[in-house]
């Protein structure tokens, strides 16, 4: 198990390296940061005084060492760049310094602190209500199979798979905000309670794709299982069809669920980039799309490796879950 | 068989759905005495550039340093100059050239320290040195000593004198009364030295517009940048009131979704809603306690420049004042502007609605003037109007039939913005232009002397882009300017206004105006004709009550 473990998570940081040098270098091909921070209007002393400052001005190999901590630190407005002894300091992430964001003004570290807690209350609200919405109506498609609820359940399935959130978003938002007056019109609110309110809407809407998959994945296998043998003769020995249906055959159908799961995290967070900029929630979702567009590239770069960390921990996450609920696959 | 099922499903249900609110979600508790507590939640449509005063020149930051600051001098709701941080207005002496301020007791910051003289100079001073660079220094380079302050010359600025804890001075190069409207901007609110010198220091210059210490009425709790501005009330404030225990400025809301939220109870106040929204508001009966209109401190106007023919002859430039009918621009965007006829708008005084000499539509006495200027038929060339936008070609287009009717061809000419101004400011380049003035302080001066004076005639960077030189009207807005007494000044610029109008380097167009809608609520709010977001006053009256639609539609059945 242990082992397993230990290969992945080496696996893991190989696949999040690639990645950020990729992301690093396609940074420089998109454009100047300097410049499109600073404006048309700004001056050419300007913008080499922003460059001098954020170590712009240096070769982009130097750039990308410094960033990662491998070479001392070349950013002027960092407390790191000069040592008390003349010695230089390093500012890369291997020292846990994501640098200073270019449009914030502040460390890229308390701007994720803002906007994470947030991304993640959306996404936990998300997962709860995909398991929730789905793994009920997978149970209850599965044991009214063939009935007409049964297929009502299926089409509905159908839809919400096929409706992405840019369309399920506004519409919710109409209907369930602006017409019926039940939620708040997209924001965040301002205080813990009006936060959790205010994310209900979308994190429904970020739920639905999420949620008809498990319920057409849950039918399935329960339709599956409830054909197994020891589900037959947990039946036979005359348990209660109730029992049978919790303990024998929902435990079994759970397991790709489980890896479902785990899988789908990285994809609620990408979801969440596009829900996030509906209802203007301001979560990493719609940092990364004001980073994008600004080029702000420290924030660029912390959002990449955030999400790169996140695809990894959900895999391998998913697989240790999938061991823990199936005695037979055994890791290592 | 199925799909047309499946269509009148749809349509069935899309027929049963609720209808848009047609009134407010909420209404108050009924409290008919201002109740402290509460979140109020404002919005804009983009970035609060800073939280310095010193820096503040943009409406946004503007509002905000309103919550945040206080200065000497501020005006009430119609307008008039009021003492804020000073005790009373100041006494005046050496012919209109030194003011002397006392300040109110207990005046604070919100660290709790006492505001003294020393700050107020001691902010000024930062505002208008060298490294500081702001914006707001013109406006305060009448002070004695301020251009070689500024210049780094001089340590201090000689005409601003600490007389003791609670007295200021300051003195002027001449008498000019425009300077306490300068004193009343938000540059000259006071920052708590110790605590710009620490973040200074410690953060760089820009930390002080991160991390605010002022003396206005809600004292700074966070900033998370282009997302939202948090305040929390002040209780040492001077004026103690009853006010809202937080207040949310919420950054980058378009004015969609503003207008969506604001309708849905999401939003307390709003500004400027998007246009349909506004047109649904202004027709909106359950709406209608809770909405304002009001013309913004702007003017809009075709400019004519009276160095270049036809529009040297004062005849033609009022044959245009006359042909344009501004009822037009009314009908296009109802609602959201009102026809100007004179330079000052309607807030300000000396305007006067029934001015004689005010531009207004009349086709024959614009033939008239083109007879007396000996061009009954029109120039024989077509004029050029010079202009920034689409926006400004589309309301210029349906000026263009107009002049036709006096014998003017109009040709339109768009340019980038930079090259407008760069243009337009010199001297016989642009025949006629797009032009217009959003005012800086509430004062005449701010119109007239900036753009019609001969002063502010340059070769290049004209601010006077007519190019209008009238020695009589200079004369009256000199003598204005130093003029101490109010109702002489106000009755000078009575006489300019009218030379304007009659003159008319400008033919006006239109003042634009605001709307303003908040939450039933929502106590203590209506527009100010200075400050554009002023939320100093408002209360709020909870808890909030949800009220069904259903009432409103029964409002409206007969």
């Amino acid at each position: 198990m242990m082992r397993f473990v230990a290969q992945r998570a080496i696996w893991g940081v190989l696949v999040i390296m690639s990645v950020v040098t990729l992301v690093f270098f396609l940074i420089f091909v998109a454009g100047d940061p300097a410049v499109t921070i600073l404006g048309p209007q700004a001056r050419a002393e300007q913008i080499a005084d922003f460059k001098a400052k954020k170590g712009l001005d240096r070769p982009v190999p130097e750039q990308f060492m410094s960033y990662l901590g491998l070479m001392p630190c070349i950013r002027k407005d960092s407390p790191k760049y000069h040592r008390e002894d003349g010695s230089p300091g390093f500012c890369g992430i291997l020292q846990g310094d994501l640098g200073e964001s270019y449009s914030h003004h502040e460390s890229v570290a308390r701007v994720i602190g803002h906007r994470l807690p947030r991304t993640l209350l959306l996404a936990s609200l998300a997962v709860l209500f995909e398991l929730f919405i789905g793994l009920s109506a997978g149970i209850f498609a599965a044991l009214r199979r063939n009935r007409w609820s049964d297929t009502a359940i299926m089409f509905a399935t159908f839809v919400g798979i096929s409706l992405p959130t840019y369309v399920t978003g506004p519409i919710a938002l109409l209907l369930f905000a602006f017409l019926l007056g039940w939620f708040p019109f997209g924001g965040y609110g301002v205080d813990p309670v009006d936060h959790i309110y205010h994310a209900l809407l979308p994190a429904l809407v970020l739920a639905i794709a999420g949620a008809a998959t498990y319920a057409r994945v849950m039918r399935g296998e329960l339709i599956e299982t409830l054909r197994h043998d020891h589900v037959r003769t947990a039946k036979a020995k005359g348990m209660p069809m109730r029992q049978v249906i919790i303990k024998h055959a929902i435990r079994n159908a759970l397991l790709p669920i489980a890896t479902l799961v785990g899988l789908s995290l990285p994809f609620l967070v990408g979801g969440a980039i596009i829900t996030e900029k509906i209802f203007a929630w301001p979560g990493l979702g719609l940092l990364t799309i004001e980073a994008i567009e600004s080029l702000d590239a420290p924030v660029i770069m912390a959002v990449v490796l955030m999400f790169g960390i996140a695809v990894q921990v959900g895999n391998l996450l998913a697989d240790i879950a999938v061991a823990a609920l199936d005695p037979r696959i055994r890791l290592g | 068989m199925l799909l047309l099922i499946a269509i009148l499903l749809i349509a069935w249900v899309v027929a049963r759905f609720p209808k848009a609110p047609l009134g407010p979600r909420y209404v108050g508790a009924g409290h008919q005495t201002p109740q402290p507590g509460g979140t109020l939640i404002f919005s804009a449509g983009s970035n609060i550039h800073t939280l310095d005063p010193h820096f503040a020149y943009d409406t946004l930051s503007t509002a905000a340093c309103r919550l945040l600051y206080d200065g000497l001098l501020d005006y009430d709701y119609d307008g008039n100059m009021i003492p804020s941080l000073a005790a009373d207005l100041p006494t005046i002496s050496d012919a209109g050239r030194v003011f002397r301020f006392r300040l109110r007791d207990g005046i604070k910051f919100h660290n709790g320290r006492e505001i003294l003289a020393d700050d107020i100079s001691w902010s000024l001073h930062r505002l208008l040195s060298k490294a500081i660079g702001s914006p707001g220094y013109p406006f305060y380079k009448s002070i004695v000593g301020a251009p070689a302050y500024h210049k780094g010359e001089v340590e201090r600025i000689e005409g601003i004198v600490v007389i003791d804890d609670k007295t200021i001075e300051f003195r002027l190069d001449e008498a000019d009364q425009t300077f306490l409207n300068a004193l009343a901007m938000p540059f000259a609110y006071p920052l708590a030295k110790e605590h710009v010198e620490k973040l200074e220091e410690a953060e760089g210059r820009d930390a002080v517009g991160r991390h605010p210490v002022g003396a206005g009425p809600f004292a700074f709790s966070g900033w998370e940048r282009g997302v939202q501005v948090d305040l929390e009330r002040f209780e040492q404030y001077w004026a103690p009131q009853a006010r809202p225990d937080r207040m949310i400025f919420l950054e980058n809301i378009s004015a969609d979704v503003a207008s969506a939220r604001f309708r849905n109870g999401d939003l307390d106040i709003i500004y400027r809603p998007s246009k349909v929204n506004r047109l649904f508001l202004r027709a909106s009966e359950p709406w209608a306690p809770y909405r304002a209109e009001a013309p913004s401190a702007a003017v809009f106007a075709l400019g004519l420049n009276c160095e270049l023919p036809p529009f040297d002859n004062v005849h033609v430039r009022r044959a245009v004042a006359f042909a344009i009918d501004r009822s037009k621009l009314e009908r296009l965007d109802p609602g959201q502007v009102i026809a100007a006829g004179q330079v000052l708008p309607p807030m300000l005084a000396p305007y006067d609605a029934e001015l004689p000499e005010k531009q207004t539509f009349d086709l024959e006495r614009a033939k008239e003037q083109m007879r007396l200027a000996g061009l009954p038929d029109g120039p024989a060339q077509p004029v050029t109007l010079w202009v920034r936008g689409e926006g400004e070609v589309q309301v210029a287009q349906l000026f263009q039939q107009d002049l036709k009717a006096i014998g003017i061809e109009m040709d339109l000419k768009m340019v980038s913005f930079a090259t407008y101004l760069k243009e337009t400011g010199r001297p016989r380049v642009a025949q006629a232009a797009f032009t217009g003035w959003h005012q800086d302080f509430p004062d005449p001066s701010n119109f007239m002397d900036i753009l019609f004076h001969s002063r502010s005639i340059h070769p290049e960077n004209s601010e006077n882009r007519s190019f209008y030189r009238n020695n009589e009207l200079d004369a009256i807005l000199d003598r204005a300017r130093a003029e101490v007494d109010r109702a002489l000044r106000l009755a000078l610029y009575a006489k300019a206004n009218a030379i304007l109008a009659r003159d008319a380097p400008w033919a006006f167009l239109y003042y634009p105006v605001d709307m303003f809608a908040w939450q039933p609520y929502v106590k203590g709010f209506r527009p100010h004709p200075v400050w554009l977001n002023e939320y100093r006053n408002v209360w709020l009256d909870l808890p909030r009550k949800r009220v069904s639609q259903a009432i409103y539609q029964d409002e409206a059945a007969p």
